[in-house]
């Protein structure tokens, strides 16, 4: 005689036999599905030993894995098999009780707070107006910790890069960026010296330089002398959402937002063509000094980067 | 119950009652908190059979394993954007200068005894928690299992699936590697485009002008600690009205809007239940041997001015990826100011509208349909046609834009033109709902005309007579037939009411 | 065996499980070694290692880096008269018999001038199996096995030089001293913008695409880096030669073997390859389960 056909303390009868049929198991050979039980628990047991032993002696990431996640999976399948198959199967009903009160409760509830409440209120109307302003000067004043405190305002900062007049235009490990350095389809990521390594430079200063064949470029009125030699500089950084536009495909002559495809004509002012960025990517002026550097001859003219509320 | 077992402890020793010392264990426990009657309600609490009530206990369970793997990363994640060189034990890195939490996020991985796993872990059952809640939101949705009473419950609900989105954005934010540190500067931008206030905003929430130095410990307290506890507190009352308020079920034999058939809390369901915990632990930990996930490690550190093509954000973010690449480039330029809706719409307004839809569908489906009654039992979803319709509608929505955040790996994959992908995905954004709607509708009323429909089949045993005559007659029940019992036989009452008892002190005491 | 033993077996193994035995043995057993050192000092891309950069003045083109990372070599002259013939039979009908890209009674304009390109160029398409192409009417050649030896493109590129000697000639890196962090900082900043950081490619603009690089040989790495076959840009004189030798190393090695400690590598392709995994392997086997958990009986 197995297990589960011994009720000796069964779950409360409430009128039911011990044998009726709803606390018999589901499974039709339930001797069968101990087994089948009993053998998930041993398997997994053993898996999570192996747990052990893989951590113990520090194997492959993936053991550590397979043998903790099968253990699981084995002791989870097991014990769900003990109570779908060897355990009362059912159905059982309960009843739902109205979860709302009798009218005569409700109105005793109601009343307690309109009652009581509004007669204080309404006798001391002095003394909840002044708690309420008390209350509400305080939320104004809890602001300024919780929220003043977290940041400087922005201020002018999101109006300017670090570019000056006479900057020079220096790659990543430092290095000044000689006119001769580029070939016609060369690209490079320049930054204001000295600034190559700063949060700053890296985010707001980032600029891309490139060198194209004069004939194709389309140049914009009033930046007749901010590409020399062929060297064309704009901001590095996307007008969508401000990732940096770093792919330059030199035949089409677009610079590519890899974050959301917005394109840039490179030869007609950087006006982007496809994609949702709505803005051209600012151009820097450049020049070339005597020594043959190339250098910027002020800040862009307008912010870099994603639209904001103050930008007119 | 005699105050000398109560009050004296010879007594209660040598009285051992019927149910032996676990029973004497819970009288001391009644004694204290009263807990017998109450208790004993829950151990009889029934619980119906269906798979479909399983999807959020996946949910439910994937929290439980990130909060146990979350500790875990805890203790060797360091929240910090100051710099050091790494010289860890993967060597492609060696000697690059990263922040603290990119280092941390690779030793963990690396040098620490199934770190690697628990990390992959954790970020598997984020994919697998959210995605087993937009499942079980979408099965209360179709079945009516919002509708009142349980308005309440839905609305928390949707609460937890936009804060486990968020917490799941921060959390994938930490490592500061490179995609995800792309991720933030899209998350700034998004913040810097609400008008008035994005500035502002922006430069709070981030200690300043993009990187800021404050954003990785801040996200670190706000993933680990404020929205934890939030979704816990969620969580709890979300299971406290579900207990309440009792669960739904599906029509069937023997079942009415004033009762609940199916298998008690204890041991029926406990034991099914726990198992269940176990599954879930067990796949989710074969997922992280086997599946690599975010291995920030070939990614290398965020630098600002550093990028890879081919970033998509979490699938839980990609809606609002697609709706970003999507949206055409209309900015705002007006009185000395830019409105950025290139930016606004698609990240903010969006999210905002289908949310808050989400929020008011239980209002506006009893504004609608002038249903103020409370109901237990569900929908057939065939039967509610336009409901049915305009949540399959509100989900090609999702899908396409979801879809749309991938047009450049779609484009790759079938050797496209990258712009027209885009422009079908635009396309197709907009009128899938608009098709899905229809047939939605068209499928739901076809299968509300066929006869018995969502009903058990029964087999028909078809004779001819000697006469040439066909009969057909129901086959006799096989049986084995697991589902024999409940069609057959009258379901006895599991719990035994008792009538209302007056105390001493005449209050009038009810179980619940 | 009993059926009490059994039970007993069960319950043992299930205490085991309640005891969360194994998460109190990470927590308590692991050793985490943390082998980060705290220095201030920054570091990007490598040391700017010097290299005197020779351009030809009258063209602009740079013709050396001036140091020993990579040797480029001219191919031998004495190919040229092979080179030709082999032009003659596999490039002629699109580049001309010049190699000025207008072929016999074509227009110009039509196919790329090859005449002045480099050694290196001519090198790079041919070896990449690009060239001769398989259809001279797509926008963009694929990479496919080479339809010509070694010494066969060197032939070709000894013959078109022979027609205006340029530059860059054909490189061989010398990997040996490579950085491959180094390498792998420069390629985050100068390549997966194109490439993805795990250098699968992608869809460009006009149904141009970046070819992955998980199947390029070393050399035919630096001769793209400096020809800029294309739509690639070129990086000349602004990446030194000790820096395209790290990032070759880096190509070869992490790029087209990488490190998946953490199990399938999911092609590469991130979150969304992940979030199929998540949602069909994780959800979707868990639904199946709950179906069988949640089941009516």
């Amino acid at each position: 005689m197995s297990e589960h056909d011994d009720h000796r303390t069964p779950v409360s009868l409430n009128g039911l036999a011990a044998n009726d049929p709803h606390f018999q198991p589901a499974a039709r050979n339930p001797l069968l599905v101990e087994r089948v039980i009993a053998l998930t628990f041993v398997v997994g047991t053993l898996l999570l030993v192996g747990f052990v032993y893989c951590f113990w002696v520090n194997a492959e990431p993936w053991t550590l894995g397979a043998t903790m996640g099968g253990g699981l999976f084995l002791l989870g399948v097991g014990l769900v098999a003990w109570g779908k198959y060897l355990m009362p199967k059912g159905p059982f009903v309960e009843e739902r009780h109205v979860l709302a009160n009798s009218e005569a409760d409700r109105n005793a509830f109601a009343a307690a707070i309109v009652e009581r409440g509004g007669s204080v209120v309404k006798r001391r109307r002095l003394l909840a107006g002044l708690l309420g302003g008390g209350l509400g000067v305080f939320t104004i004043a809890a602001m300024f910790p919780l929220l003043r405190s977290l940041g400087p305002l922005p201020k002018g900062t999101l109006f300017h890069t670090d570019w000056r007049s006479g900057t020079y235009a220096v790659d990543i490990t430092g290095r000044r960026v000689h006119v001769g350095d580029l070939a016609v389809g060369s690209i490079v990521t320049v930054y204001p010296e000295g600034k190559q390594e700063t949060d700053r430079g890296q985010a707001v200063d980032q600029t891309v330089l490139l060198r194209i064949s004069n004939e194709a470029f389309t140049t914009q009125k009033g930046r007749e002398t901010w590409g020399p030699h062929g060297y064309i500089a704009y901001s590095k950084v996307c007008t969508h959402l401000g990732c940096p536009v770093g792919l330059y495909e030199q035949q089409l002559q677009l610079l590519v937002c890899p974050c959301h495809q917005s394109m840039f004509d490179v030869t007609n002012g950087a006006i982007p063509n496809f994609g949702p960025a709505p803005r051209p990517l600012p151009q820097l002026p450049l020049y070339v000094d005597a020594s043959g550097y190339i250098r910027s001859q002020k800040d862009y003219d307008q912010p870099v980067g994603p639209g904001f509320w103050e930008r007119s | 119950m005699s105050s000398d077992v109560v009050n004296t402890k010879r007594a209660k020793s040598q009285a051992l009652g019927p149910y032996g010392k676990v029973g004497n264990a819970l009288n001391e426990l009644d004694d204290r908190l009263g807990v017998a009657k109450g208790g004993r309600t829950f151990m009889d609490k029934i619980f119906p059979d269906h798979w479909s009530f399983m999807l959020g206990e996946i949910a439910l369970y994937s929290f439980v394993i990130l909060l146990v793997t979350g500790v875990f990363l805890t203790l060797y994640y360091i929240p910090s954007t100051a710099l050091v060189t790494y010289h860890g034990s993967y060597l492609p890195l060696d000697g690059q200068r990263v922040t603290e939490a990119f280092a941390s996020s690779v030793n963990l991985s690396f040098a620490v005894r199934a770190g690697l796993l628990m990390r992959q872990m954790h970020h598997w059952s984020c994919d697998i928690f959210i995605g087993a809640i937009v499942v079980h939101m979408a099965r209360i949705f179709f079945t009516g299992a919002f509708r009142k009473p349980r308005e309440m419950n839905w609305t928390i609900g949707t609460t937890l699936l936009i804060l486990g989105i968020v917490n799941g954005f921060l959390g994938y934010s930490l490592p500061d590697d490179l995609v995800s540190g792309t991720g933030i500067r899209i998350a700034y931008s998004i913040v810097l485009s609400i008008p008035v206030v994005g500035s502002y905003l922006g430069f709070l929430v981030f200690g300043g002008n993009f990187p800021g130095t404050a954003v990785i410990p801040r996200f670190f307290i706000l993933h680990c600690l404020v929205i934890p506890a939030v979704i816990l507190g969620l969580v709890g009352a979300h299971l406290f009205l579900l207990v309440r308020q009792k669960h739904t079920q599906f029509p069937g034999k023997g079942r009415t809007e004033n009762n609940v058939v199916g298998t008690p809390m204890f041991p029926v369901f406990m034991a099914k239940t726990t198992g269940f915990l176990f599954v879930v632990a067990g796949v989710t930990a074969l997922l992280g041997a086997f599946a690599q996930i975010n291995p920030i490690w070939q990614f290398g550190p965020y630098e600002a001015s550093r990028i890879s093509y081919a970033v998509q954000p979490d699938w839980y973010m990609g809606f609002l990826d697609g709706a970003l690449r999507i949206w055409p480039s209309w900015s705002f330029h007006s009185f000395g100011h830019t409105i950025p809706l290139e930016v606004l719409v698609p990240s903010v307004i969006l999210p905002g509208i289908l949310f808050n839809i989400a929020f008011a569908w239980p209002a506006l489906e009893r504004r609608f349909t002038k249903d103020f009654a409370s109901h237990n039992l569900l929908d057939r979803p065939s039967n509610r046609p336009k409901r049915t319709a305009a949540g399959v509608a509100v989900l090609a929505l999702v899908s396409m834009l979801f879809i749309a955040s991938s047009t450049d790996v779609m484009a790759n994959f079938f050797r496209l033109p990258l712009n027209e992908v885009l422009w079908a995905m635009r396309i197709l954004v907009i009128i899938s709902p608009f098709v899905a709607y229809p047939i939605t509708w068209k499928i739901c009323k076809e299968l509300q005309a066929v006869k018995g429909g969502g009903k058990r089949k029964t087999t028909n045993v078809v004779t001819r007579s000697a006469d040439g005559e066909y009969v057909a007659t129901p086959a006799p029940v096989y049986v084995d037939d697991l589902h024999s019992e409940l069609e057959a036989s009258q379901v006895p009452k599991f719990i035994v009411e008792e009538p209302d008892e007056q105390n001493e002190s005449g209050v009038r005491t009810t179980d619940r | 065996m009993t059926a009490t033993s059994l039970k007993r077996i069960a319950m043992l193994s299930l205490v085991a499980l309640f005891g969360m035995g194994p998460l109190v043995l990470f927590i308590g057993n692991a050793n985490a070694s943390s082998h980060t050192t705290f220095q201030t000092n920054r570091k990007n891309a490598g040391t700017p290692k010097s290299s005197t950069v020779v351009v030809d003045p009258s063209t602009g083109v740079v013709i050396s880096y001036g140091n020993s990372a990579i040797t480029y070599s001219a191919p031998s002259a004495a190919l040229a008269t092979v080179g030709q013939a082999l032009f003659l039979q596999n490039c002629a009908s699109c580049h001309g018999t010049e190699a000025n890209g207008v072929p016999a009674n074509g227009t110009s304009g039509a196919y790329p001038n090859l005449v002045g390109v480099g050694p290196a160029t001519i090198d790079f398409w041919i070896e990449s199996g690009r060239m001769p192409a398989a259809d001279p009417r797509a926008i963009q050649a694929n990479r496919r096995v080479a339809r010509l030896t070694h010494k066969q493109a060197l032939a070709v590129a000894a013959w078109v030089n022979s027609l205006d000697p340029s530059y860059p000639d054909v490189p061989t890196p010398h990997l040996k001293n490579a950085n491959v962090s180094d390498g792998a900082a420069l390629f985050a900043l100068n390549c997966a913008a194109c490439h993805t950081i795990e250098g699968d490619g992608d869809a460009l603009a006009a149904s141009t695409y970046s070819p992955s690089l998980r199947n390029i040989p070393a050399f035919q790495v630096v001769e793209a880096i400096r020809t800029g076959p294309g739509n690639m840009p070129r990086f000349t004189g602004n990446l030194s030669d000790y820096q395209v030798r790290d990032i070759v190393k880096y190509v070869t090695t992490e790029i087209q073997h990488p490190q998946n400690t953490g199990g399938l590598g999911l092609g590469g392709l991130g979150p969304v390859a992940e979030g199929f995994v998540g949602l069909l392997l994780g959800v979707g086997l868990l639904a199946l389960v709950g179906f069988w958990v949640g089941e009516r009986q």
